[in-house]
């Protein structure tokens, strides 16, 4: 019965839209491209080297902002929903790029369109809307200063229910630094203020609707392949409570540890009203994104999504506010209003901190005292910070304000200008503090994070892992470089191949997809072989490349360092307690990241590689 | 007795596998909207649930359709001929159930066949959750076969 006539496509299409010309021009990426970065993150790295102009303002028209898809996004393989927005961080002032779920980058590929690649600035606000094979730029003045479900709804109302929205709230248009870019009610492209850049081209949203086949190059082994590797994966125990809970879990786990960032990383124990059977008591549902077998997204009864583990530290723990339906709450009005919520949380406790030490004071708090713990207060600022309202617009400045206060960087939990997204507090966990300190946007724990490194693994166990012998201990120093560096290089293919992390080998479980899944997959969705080597140095390939690009912005070892109070001031809980990071041991794990690199001590990619990007 | 889907819209997270099958089992494509079960999800009115076809009988799509491109087969299944389909959208507008999804790209109607040729239909393999399940008609709270 396949009687179907298929568009035909390329493997991979890029619409390149320049907001100020309203030109749009459709080409096919060249094959061999997509054979060196594969999709998604990768291929966006590609084009961002090609685009970005070194030392461009991140919220001038010259900067590009890509949406890009994975090769797998949308062909029903296991949790591939995803895309990645990559442009430069208006926060961070480097390499900004942010990976995000939903139901819009499977949307784009049906509509053919593979990638955006969004320059300019329109004169007044627009929303791209992209249909089998065409993308138009639509006027979208009815639809600024709604935030994210009012404007969705009245999207949907506009154009019919089922297209797909993504696009940015209040805080977006107001270009707060660190707004996100939003699927629904809590996917979010959250990291490095992509949401702010999108307002600074006046461009609202980009609206869906692809009823073209995704054609797949062997069906019917395709799909068998897909469902064995669902089964597979719903027989790991992390899985399984993955989608009864979502991530809270993590919560109890890191609390009991003593490592749960905590009014500013003072202090790394909080309250078990955070715990995941607290959260649960809020949850009417778990959702999925597209072609998810996990669903780890919860429905709450207090009107949203959520909260993630990150989200419930934040603005609970980090901000002192415990109560478990205000914390949800929190985050709901965070989500709404279009902000990244590690951000917010970071920031919030970082001004009560000043606040208490006297270099924040009452004429630039609006005459508010800023306390930890005061929900209303926090709630209030929250809002102000999306509105560029008083004490609200000098945060929404985020990690720039160090230039005006002398001093306060020693307080902001951040690293080159993004504050960390992992609410574990790493001084415990030596691997996760070289992770952040090297990743390619800033402190995140999504870029090379060894979550396994938590929970204490025999060594048989972390060697199966990480395919050699490690340093089981995560308090040692010693082979951090290595868990680190394969983390990083796996992490790196999933978010080209348009995967959730969440079924990543090493990102949970070693019993999730590893190369070999993704290269099968690849190959019956598009009859491209890769070998196993061959990823890997696509991999490689991705993270060399974003160094040369941070090193273009002026990026050096230095800034792959960690806050001070990482180095200088120990934890306060349980296990971790008299735990912090060694300044002369952190500098070797360094020198052996760099060396597992191919790095020079400065952390300078090979002339060779440079070389070869400079021929791209 | 005639093995029929069912659903159970609460156990149904919205991950749209179950269209994506269909349409790549039957048109060697991925695309829920070319799949002939219809996940309908509103995140802010806080539902989602799956529109499928039951084979009534009788059945208004197959007296709806001018071209009589729908037709019920020996085994009572109720089948659509997309090579006669000419995307008039009568049988979407009189289904009961709002089970026939239009491909926009060609402009046919799409609907379930119950996958004669495979061992249970390919919705019902793929489903993560056991929200679909392909069981005897009539019969209730069955484990799925796959």
């Amino acid at each position: 019965m396949k009687h179907t006539p298929i568009t035909p496509r390329p493997l991979a299409t890029l619409a390149h839209v320049d907001l100020t010309t309203r030109r749009v021009e459709i080409s096919e990426t060249p094959p061999d491209v997509v054979r060196k970065f594969v999709g998604g993150r990768g291929l966006n790295m590609y084009y961002l080297y090609k685009y970005l102009k070194p030392n461009t303002d991140a919220l001038a028209p010259a900067n590009p902002l890509i949406l890009g898809t994975g090769i797998l996004t949308g062909t029903g393989a296991p949790n591939s929903g995803r895309h990645s927005v990559t442009t430069k961080s208006p926060e961070s002032g480097i390499l900004g790029d942010s990976n995000i779920g939903g139901f819009l980058g499977p949307e784009l590929r049906y509509a053919g369109i593979d990638r955006l690649l969004i320059t300019g600035k329109a004169d007044k606000p627009v929303y791209l809307y992209v249909e089998d094979g065409r993308v138009e730029i639509r006027d979208a003045q009815g639809y600024w200063g709604t935030n994210c479900t009012e404007a969705t709804t009245r999207f949907k109302n506009a154009l019919g229910a089922d297209v797909e929205v993504e696009l940015i709230g209040t805080a977006g248009e107001n270009q707060v630094r660190y707004a996100a870019t939003r699927y629904g009610l809590k996917n979010s492209a959250g990291r490095c203020g992509t949401g702010a850049v999108w307002g600074s081209k006046n461009l609202k949203a980009v609206v869906a609707r692809g009823n073209r086949g995704l054609p797949l190059a062997h069906p019917e082994e395709f799909f068998a392949k897909a469902v064995e590797l669902r089964k597979y994966l719903q027989q790991s125990k992390v899985i399984q409570v993955l989608g009864r809970v979502g991530t809270p879990l993590l919560y109890d786990v890191s609390n009991y540890l003593g490592a749960i960032r905590t009014h500013n990383s003072q202090k790394t124990t909080f309250e078990d009203t955070l715990n995941a059977e607290e959260i649960h008591h809020y949850v009417d549902k778990m959702l999925s994104c597209a072609g998810c077998v996990v669903h780890c997204r919860h429905r709450n009864s207090l009107g949203g999504e959520g909260p993630e583990y990150t989200s419930e530290v934040l603005v609970g723990a980090n901000i002192g506010v415990s109560d478990t339906a205000q914390v949800i709450e929190l985050q709901n009005i965070v989500n709404e209003l279009g902000l990244d919520v590690s951000s917010v949380g970071t920031y919030l406790a970082w001004a009560i901190e000043l606040y208490e030490r006297g270099m924040l004071d009452k004429k630039m708090t609006d005459g508010k005292e800023l306390r930890f713990g005061d929900y209303a207060t926090l709630k209030r600022l929250i809002y102000d910070i999306a509105a560029r309202r008083g004490l609200g617009d000098l945060l929404a400045e985020g990690s720039r304000l160090v230039d005006r206060f002398p001093g306060a960087e020693g307080f902001l939990i951040a690293i080159k200008g993004l504050p960390q997204s992992d609410p574990h507090d790493v001084r415990y966990l030596k691997g996760f503090a070289l992770g952040i300190a090297t990743s390619s946007r800033g402190a995140d724990h999504l870029r090379s994070r060894p979550t396994l490194e938590i929970f204490d693994l025999p060594a048989e166990f972390t060697q199966q892992v990480y395919g050699q012998p490690v340093d089981p201990n995560p308090t040692s120093y010693r082979s951090k470089a290595v868990v680190v560096t394969f983390s990083e290089t796996i992490y790196a293919v999933v978010d080209c191949v348009g995967i959730c992390k969440f079924i990543c080998h090493g990102f949970n479980s070693p019993r999730n997809l590893n190369y070999d899944h993704f290269r099968e997959l690849i190959y019956l969705a598009t009859g491209l072989e890769f070998s196993k080597e061959e990823l890997v140095n696509v991999g490689r390939r991705v993270v060399d490349l974003e160094r040369v690009i941070n090193m273009r912005e002026g990026i050096t070892r230095k800034d792959d360092t960690l806050p001070a109070r990482y180095f200088d001031e120990t934890m306060t809980g349980r296990k971790t307690q008299g735990h912090h990071i060694d300044r002369a041991q952190f500098a070797q794990m360094l020198d052996e990241f760099y060396a597992l690199h191919g790095w020079d001590k400065e952390g300078q990619p090979p002339r060779e590689r440079v070389a070869e990007f400079e021929a791209l | 007795m005639m093995k029929q889907i069912y659903a159970n819209p609460d156990l149904c997270t919205g991950c749209k596998l179950c269209s994506i099958a269909c349409a790549t089992t039957k048109f060697g494509v991925a695309n829920p909207r070319k799949g002939a079960i219809i996940v309908r999800q509103n995140l802010y009115a806080r539902y989602e649930f799956q529109s499928l076809c039951r084979h009534c009988d009788p059945a208004p799509c197959m007296d709806a359709c001018m071209t009589g491109c729908i037709e019920r087969d020996a085994n009572g299944v109720v089948r659509l001929d997309a090579s006669r389909c000419v995307g008039c959208w009568m049988c979407v507008m009189v289904c009961p159930y709002d089970a026939i999804a239009r491909d926009l790209e060609i402009q046919v109607a799409r609907k379930c066949d119950l996958c004669p040729d495979r061992a249970a239909p390919a919705c019902v393999t793929v489903c993560p959750t056991e929200a679909l399940m392909w069981a005897e008609a009539g019969v209730q709270n069955v484990k799925r076969e796959t």
